[in-house]
Parts: C-alpha cells; sequence; structure tokens
C-alpha cells in the first residue's frame, strides 16, 4: 500500500471554494481531465446535503510497461462520490479508479472545511490517497492459471497415451496382418 | 464547461449542469444560515430540493438516459455496478485521518 495526503488553505471563504468545486473543470493544468458526467445527484429533502456520483474521463499517458502488462488504454475512468453539508460547512470527496480496479484501486478523499481560525475568509483542503495492488486477486487468480495449466495438462496427458496407444495398436496389428497376407497370395 | 463522455450527451449536460449551477449558488449561502435551526434547516431543504426538481429534473431525465447509455455503450456499466457495490458511500463517512 502506498499513501499520500497534502494540505493547503485557500483564500477564499467555504460558500464560494464550493460554488467553485464545480467549475473546476476544465482548467489548463489540468488536461488529463476530458470529461465529467454526473451519474446521480440527491438533495435530501431533511438534511439539506447534496450527494453527487460522477463519472470523469481522464487521458493520462501511462509508462509503456504499464499498457502492455494490464493492457490499458489512455482512457481512463474514475468514480467520484461528492457530499456537500451545509449544516456543517464540510464537503467530502471520494473518487476510485474504475479503470485497472481489477488490478489496483487507488481511493482518494478530499475534504474542504473553513479555515478554524479565519472561517469566513479560508478555507482548508485535505487530500490523502491509498493506492493498493489487489493481492488477493492476483493470488486467487495465479492460482486459478495453475489448476487450469495442471488440469489442461491432465487431459492432454491422458489423449496423448490413448492416441498412442491406439497408433502401436494399429501399427502392429497391420505388420502382423502383411505377412499373412502375402503368405497367402503365395499358396493360391 | 468540460465535456461529456459521449459527445451527444454534451449539449444536454451543459444545460444540465447550468441548472444545477444556479440553482446550488441560490441554494447554499441561505442554506448556512439556514442550519442554525433545526426546523428552519428541515423547511428551506425541503423546500430548494422541490425546487431543484421543479427546475432540472426534465433535462436531468433527459441527461441521465443519454449518459447511462453511453456508460454501457463504453462497457463501464459492470465496472460502475462493481464499484457501487464495493463502496456505496451513500452517506458522507466521518473523518478519519
Amino acid at each position: 500500500m502506498h499513501f499520500f495526503s497534502q494540505a493547503f488553505t485557500y483564500e477564499h471563504p467555504w460558500h464560494h471554494v464550493v460554488i467553485g468545486m464545480w467549475h473546476k473543470y476544465p482548467n489548463s493544468k489540468c488536461t488529463h481531465v476530458v470529461s465529467i458526467d454526473t451519474l446521480d445527484r440527491t438533495v435530501d429533502p431533511k438534511t439539506g446535503i447534496i450527494r453527487t456520483e460522477r463519472l470523469m474521463g481522464c487521458k493520462q499517458k501511462a509508462p509503456a510497461w504499464i499498457v502492455k502488462f494490464f493492457g490499458g488504454s489512455e482512457d481512463a475512468f474514475v468514480r467520484e462520490i461528492s457530499f456537500v453539508d451545509p449544516s456543517t460547512q464540510n464537503v467530502q470527496i471520494t473518487s476510485v479508479n474504475l479503470s485497472l480496479s481489477q488490478f489496483a484501486t487507488c481511493y482518494e478523499q478530499i475534504h474542504y472545511s473553513p479555515n478554524p481560525h479565519n472561517p469566513l475568509q479560508q478555507t482548508d483542503f485535505t487530500q490523502t490517497a491509498e493506492v493498493q495492488a489487489r493481492l488477493a486477486i492476483w493470488r486467487s487468480a495465479a492460482n486459478g492459471l495453475e489448476k487450469w495449466l495442471v488440469q489442461r495438462f491432465e487431459q492432454n496427458a491422458q489423449l496423448g497415451k490413448s492416441g498412442f496407444t491406439e497408433i502401436l495398436r494399429q501399427l502392429w496389428e497391420e505388420r502382423a496382418q502383411v505377412p499373412l497376407q502375402q503368405g497367402g497370395s503365395e499358396s493360391s | 464547461m468540460s465535456q461529456s463522455l459521449s459527445p451527444e450527451c454534451t449539449p444536454l449536460k451543459k444545460v444540465y449542469d447550468s441548472c444545477f449551477n444556479s440553482w446550488f449558488e441560490g441554494y447554499l449561502e441561505p442554506a448556512i444560515a439556514a442550519s442554525t435551526k433545526p426546523e428552519q434547516r428541515t423547511e428551506y431543504a425541503k423546500r430548494k430540493a422541490e425546487e431543484f426538481q421543479a427546475n432540472c429534473g426534465k433535462v436531468w431525465e433527459q441527461y441521465k438516459a443519454c449518459v447511462q447509455g453511453a456508460v454501457k455503450e463504453k462497457g463501464l456499466d459492470q465496472l460502475l455496478e462493481q464499484a457501487r457495490e464495493e463502496n456505496p458511500l451513500m452517506e458522507p463517512t466521518p473523518p478519519s485521518k
């Protein structure tokens, strides 16, 4: 598992940052984000919390060995869930990769909240990410591959044995008959 | 404004995003102000949730149908289902770290 984290304070009030959040892309520094779609959105009529599920499409050149090994492509998709809670002035954003998720997951969490010392003018941003290769799945895939190979080997070995048995029988039955036939023609 | 994953959905996406943004920008500050009293907060949340539905509900249905089609076409529907099963994320998790 690998971790990443950073924290930063924006010189804007919380509600400006949260309004700005929906205008973050496209931006010239993040050209790798090429599409954003909303898949689901609810406004909770009791709490006022807005939950949004989005799908981001990214184009990021992966190193050649990664593309070769994992069969990935330039297009990668990420699922993002955000909660905007006006009553606690908290935004929580969680993102998980969809592409290559069978091999590894990147779980990212972002929070925006008013800076405790200057809540009307500053907003704290924290970001953490956990990258984890799916070892369990690797192991079970490797195990499955071994099993399949052994089964194939067993099947082929059985076929090889019965095939050769057949060949031997035919060969020597034929040879046993040839002298008889030759003997028969002499006698006629 | 950003693009949709499918060019044919981009016009609907833009209408929907604009609709949400203008609703949201009117929603946020009064929502913060209304949150000091629980009953006021609920009254406001309920009214604004209905307003959002009334303003953006129609274009949302069209945009959603378009995106769902595009998601299927790109073979992302199964990956999404799997991700939703693994992390439903239906409620905000309390800050852990």
